[in-house]
């Protein structure tokens, strides 16, 4: 179906190929997996699989790629557009038209196909990714996941026998995830369509699929089919939690003939293989409350909408807490009222006793810092140097002092040899540790981060994840709304979760995470499972496991 | 207000009509209005476009147009009267002569000049307004492309409107962000207040070029610009009825040109205010100008009958 043999690909401009000798084959039908480090050239190998590589990116190209027995060099996107159907990142920016209906037809209209057989094709396109219900509906009236659903259709009324998505499912919540991954897995096996696949949860997916390609630095680093890509641990510390925990407990000597995959085949390896169980129910250091800020009996609505219900809470110092819940349950409305980008319609938030509504975002931004979703929001200035000065400019520190800051924040954040740069020029990773060391310079005493996992490789989660708990130890307080479970479950101490904006929970994240149908970490689901054979059902991390299984 | 004013579907029987028909109708109404000077057929302009708004259920999202409109209309009238020294009723002089201008003088006649202006503007954009709120952009778009407009460059307009409020939201983040990083102090004169506000331009800029290439890449996807001939799969189609509509629509435009022809509709402002004589001939002209431009009404509530046995 689709062949590469030695393609090798460099941007305009750019030093290193992104893609360096790649050999690779896929078959028709199958479902493929490819990860990887971000920048390690995974996007840019979706994209010559219909040509936008090279002909909408233009460079130099090596080897040859072939997509049916038709070389992409020399077939224009047009014929290739009818092969290989290619859905993005982005539900937002691949919608062209402003309705349903007219955005599937977009396609067809574009080559030629009769009205009538048009009109065919976007009925079946909408019954096979079930949007029927959908179909008047205009963009704007859609939800993130529904997005999506429409560009898959989009490209599926074209009849394409190879279906690529670029990590499609990474800004979207985790139940529309859910949602677009049991789509492809039905498309897939229902009606034979290829399905390639750039993701990052590899958890939902590496038992949907049929193989694993991981990518690095523009090659291949690891291709296989799941079991063996983990038995070999091609995954590394990316690897799912419940598999890590199997590879862990066969390194130290556990039997059980293959590698399970998911929460349910660990369980029945488990009830099979489980010998002794040394009961001890994990628990957490409670540091003494030392509160800093507080919210009391607070509402907040945006025109008639009420968006946050009598939400009262308090932040402590040296407390990473996670705030969760479903999307629009008013998380992101919250957090704004910590350092005023919203203001309380009712109640009160103090800050070491002091009432916060006599000061300004910019006063209040002192104490609390906050970092947005996607770091691009936070560059300013022209050079990494002057990006991390840039708050310490605007509130008059002294140039000594700001040089002393800014050094120090650079080290940290590992930042000096890009000093110079343009901020923009940054890996994704970098961007990330310049937007926290800017927001850092001034030493807030709270920082806030909204959904900064999104879309995040492991090893770039767990460098951010690392920073923070640094910066907790130092006995300030953390405040990240998120929808990772996996991450709440390694890293915080405290979970609120808020729905149709009110506080649900507000408690550990053992109370909170353990014995949740929903928002409970893999390690969670299986400890519930095996808890008649004496495991602890509040057990959330692979660690805490290990240290029950002798 | 830009959230506010994206289409939305309703059934009133002026959104039921054909999206040509609309689109005549206003444009149709913005062009009577420039033909006429007469404060007496503007007002009834005016109030044809305000019962055609009342009619399609869209008085809610007009509400704020109103309210520019207003602060506008001021604006001009304030101005007008400032700076246009004819006319012979002075009402206030000032102290001193300015050099080229003269002695600057507020007079009635300029004030009445500024009102009926703000009038005009407030048919414009009420009509704009009311063609944006009743006709779905695609059919827009299917409408000027059987006027045989080029389709791409009717398609960059129509995309360009789809990500404006995307690109409120970019303005809206972007901005709360610099805001949090001190970079606009509620303290300074204004002058530096607006030099720091212009930081957020850059930021924006790039994530809207980071938009425009995805977008092109996702049409690139989907055999964009292939140079084959491009069917379309919605088109306009205007019915029997539909074109019996169309015609009607176009009869007070016609009648329009007619009236100014024979010289009516027409107004002096300056030196002296014409007197508002108006009955006779002028009012009955007037009166089958309004009966032309309503009877679109009439046609609708029938269609919808038509169509619905």
């Amino acid at each position: 179906m689709i062949e590469l043999r030695d393609f090798t690909f460099t941007y305009n401009g750019a030093v290193k190929p992104a893609l360096q000798d790649v050999n690779l084959a896929i078959e028709g039908g199958e479902f493929v997996l490819i990860t990887g480090p971000s920048g390690g050239g995974k996007s840019t190998l979706c994209r010559c699989f219909n040509g936008l590589v090279p002909h909408f990116y233009g460079g130099t190209v090596g080897g040859k790629a072939e997509v049916q027995g038709m070389d992409i060099l020399r077939t224009p996107p047009k014929e290739l557009a009818m092969k290989v159907g290619m859905v993005f990142q982005d539900p937002e920016n691949q919608l062209v038209t402003s309705d349903v209906e007219r955005e599937i037809a977009f396609g067809l209209e574009n080559l030629g196909f009769p009205v009538n057989l048009i009109a065919r094709r976007v009925e079946e396109a909408l019954d096979t990714v079930n949007i029927a219900g959908l179909r008047f509906r205009r963009h704007h009236e859609l939800s993130g996941g529904e997005k999506q659903k429409v560009a898959i259709a989009s490209v599926l009324a074209l009849h394409p026998d190879v279906l690529v998505l670029d990590e499609p499912t990474s800004e979207l919540d985790p139940q529309s995830a859910e949602e677009v991954l049991r789509l492809l897995e039905r498309l897939n096996d229902e009606l034979g369509i290829t399905v390639v696949l750039v993701e990052h949860r590899l958890d939902r997916v590496v038992h949907l699929v049929d193989r694993i390609i991981v990518m690095n630095e523009g090659g291949i680093r690891t291709d296989g089919r799941p079991r063996e890509v983990m038995k070999n641990d091609g995954l590394g510390p990316g690897t799912p939690p419940v598999i890590r925990l199997m590879q862990r407990l066969r390194e130290k000597g556990l039997e059980f003939d293959e590698l399970p995959l998911t929460v349910k085949e660990a369980r029945l390896k488990l009830q099979k293989a489980l010998g002794k169980v040394n009961t001890t129910r994990p628990a957490d250091e409670h540091a003494a409350k030392d509160p800093v800020m507080n919210i009391d009996r607070m509402w907040f609505s945006y025109g008639d909408r009420t968006a946050l219900r009598d939400i009262s809470m308090t932040v402590n110092r040296g407390e990473f807490i996670a705030v969760m819940g479903r999307n629009a349950s008013g998380k992101t409305t919250l957090v704004k009222h910590f350092n005023g980008l919203l203001r309380p319609g009712k109640g009160r938030i103090t800050l070491d006793g002091v009432d916060t509504s006599r000061y300004s975002v910019d006063e209040l931004s002192r104490w609390i810092g906050y970092v947005f979703q996607n770091p691009n929001d936070h560059l300013f200035a022209d050079t990494v140097e002057e990006e991390v000065a840039f708050s310490l400019k605007n509130r008059g520190v002294a140039p000594e002092e700001i040089e002393k800051s800014v050094e120090r924040m650079l080290q940290r954040f590992k930042l000096t040899e890009y000093r110079k740069s343009y901020p923009r020029s940054l890996s994704g990773g970098e961007k990330q540790r310049l937007a926290l060391a800017s927001v850092l310079v001034t030493g807030p005493r709270i920082i806030v981060l909204d959904e900064p996992t999104r879309g995040m490789d492991f090893a770039l989660k767990q460098e951010l994840t690392g920073f923070l708990t640094d910066y907790c130890r130092d006995g300030n307080a953390v405040v990240m709304v998120t929808h990772d479970v996996e991450t709440v479950a390694e890293c915080a101490d405290r979970v609120v979760l808020l729905s149709e904006g009110r506080v649900v929970v507000d408690g550990s994240r053992r109370e909170a995470l353990s014995k949740a149908l929903l928002f409970s970490p893999q390690v969670n689901r299986l400890a519930q499972a095996l808890s008649s054979y004496g495991v602890a059902d509040t057990t959330l991390t692979v660690d805490e496991m290990l240290g029950q299984i002798t | 207000m830009m959230r506010e004013l994206r289409y939305r579907d309703r059934d009133t029987v002026i959104h039921r009509l054909n999206p040509v028909v609309k689109l005549v109708w206003g444009i149709g109404l913005v062009v009577l209005s420039l033909l006429f000077s007469h404060p007496v057929y503007l007002v009834a302009l005016l109030a044809v476009i305000l019962i055609m708004i009342r009619l399609a259920g869209i008085w809610r999202e007009w509400t704020p147009v109103l309210k520019l409109c207003l602060w506008l209309g001021v604006s001009i009238i304030i101005i007008n009267a400032l700076v246009s020294y004819h006319g012979d009723h002075v009402l206030a002089e000032a102290p001193f002569t300015l050099p080229v201008l003269g002695q600057p003088v507020i007079t009635l006649e300029a004030i009445a000049y500024g009102a009926v202006m703000a009038v005009k503007l407030t048919i414009i954009i009420s009509a704009f307004t009311f063609i944006n709120l009743t006709v779905h952009p695609d059919d827009i778009m299917s409408v000027l492309l059987k006027m045989k407009l080029p389709y791409k460059s009717v398609l960059v307009t129509s995309l360009s409107t789809r990500f404006i409020p995307c690109l409120i939201d970019d303005a809206q983040r972007i901005n709360d962000a610099y805001r949090t990083r001190g970079a606009l102090p509620s303290t300074g004169n204004w002058f530096s207040r607006i030099k720091r506000q212009a930081g957020i331009i850059i930021p924006l800029l790039s994530s809207s070029l980071d938009r425009a290439i995805q977008v092109a890449e996702a049409m690139e996807a989907r055999a964009f610009g292939t140079g084959q001939n491009r069917t379309y799969y919605k088109n306009v189609v205007l019915s029997g009825f539909d074109w019996l509509i169309l015609v009607c629509v176009l009869l007070p435009l016609v009648a329009g040109i007619l009236i100014r022809v024979f010289g009516y509709g027409d107004y002096e402002y300056f030196p002296v205010l014409q007197s508002i004589h108006f009955e006779g001939v002028p009012f009955i002209l007037l009166g089958i100008l309004l009966m032309l431009l309503l009877s679109v009404i009439p046609l609708a509530f029938i269609q919808r009958r038509v169509e619905f046995d």
